[in-house]
């Protein structure tokens, strides 16, 4: 296996560069102003998750303070960031 | 038994049975909205988090891109919610916007009143906080009705 780059010694635009093909995740975090029923509704109409499958995440962002919803590059990120923020969900996004 | 006021008929559309105090309730509270939406007021901030954490440079990037977009959608919603306060039928997207303006007010409010998930305020509430906090308990309501019915 091989060891990830020593992105540290980069210059930084280059890892702009490097990055931009490395997934994205985003994350949705909990808070205490938003209903449980509205998050769920809000995963599968934006996500098309199942009944189950929105009820398990929202679960995850009540009870361990956050969940990733989806992934992918960043414009497709930055998209769903968008549309859980039109929303009003507390959303964020990250590279793994 | 209780029956919701809110629900789903065979043909897609929605009955919209909530009373006449309600809906000059929801016309007060999304007008106010779109004041601090134009406004661009401080007190919304909730409604636009930064994506990339501490990462200030791509935070002002999102928001040059995005922030006005969210802006005009939520005024949108509203629009459609003032354009349908009397109606006692609603279609799916009417519905929607509904709920998403309904949701951005108990965000706005909740932020205001330091709530945590009790719907307690952080501190003794006073005469303005106490008729803030039945606003918002009394949203928080109607949204759940209204998920109810979209969800069924």
């Amino acid at each position: 296996m091989s060891a990830p780059a020593p992105v540290e010694t980069l210059d930084p635009e280059v890892t702009d560069e490097v990055d931009l093909d490395e997934p994205w995740v985003v994350i949705v975090w909990n808070d205490p102003i938003n209903l449980m029923s509205y998050v769920a509704f809000v995963f599968r109409k934006l996500f098309g998750y199942s009944e189950d499958e929105a009820e398990r995440l929202m679960l995850q962002v009540h009870h361990e303070g956050k969940a990733v919803v989806s992934s992918g590059p960043r414009h497709e990120a930055e998209r769903d960031v968008f549309r859980l923020h039109e929303h009003g969900l507390w959303a964020t996004m990250q590279q793994d | 038994m209780f029956r919701s006021p809110i629900k789903r008929r065979s043909d897609g559309s929605y009955r919209f049975g909530i009373s006449p105090e309600e809906r000059r309730l929801v016309a007060d509270v999304v007008g106010q909205l779109r004041q601090l939406l134009l406004a661009d007021d401080p007190s919304l901030a909730r409604l636009f988090p930064p994506p990339y954490g501490d990462d200030a440079e791509r935070n002002a990037g999102y928001a040059a891109l995005a922030g006005s977009e969210l802006i005009e959608r939520r005024l949108a919603s509203i629009d459609l919610v003032l354009d349908t306060i009397e109606a006692d039928s609603l279609s799916q997207d009417e519905l929607e916007a509904w709920m998403r303006s309904i949701n951005d007010v108990r965000l706005a409010l909740g932020t205001i009143l330091d709530v945590d998930e009790s719907e307690r305020p952080a501190t003794d509430p006073d005469e303005a906080t106490s008729a803030n906090l039945a606003v918002y308990q009394y949203l928080g309501v109607l949204l759940e009705m209204t998920v109810r019915a979209l969800t069924h």
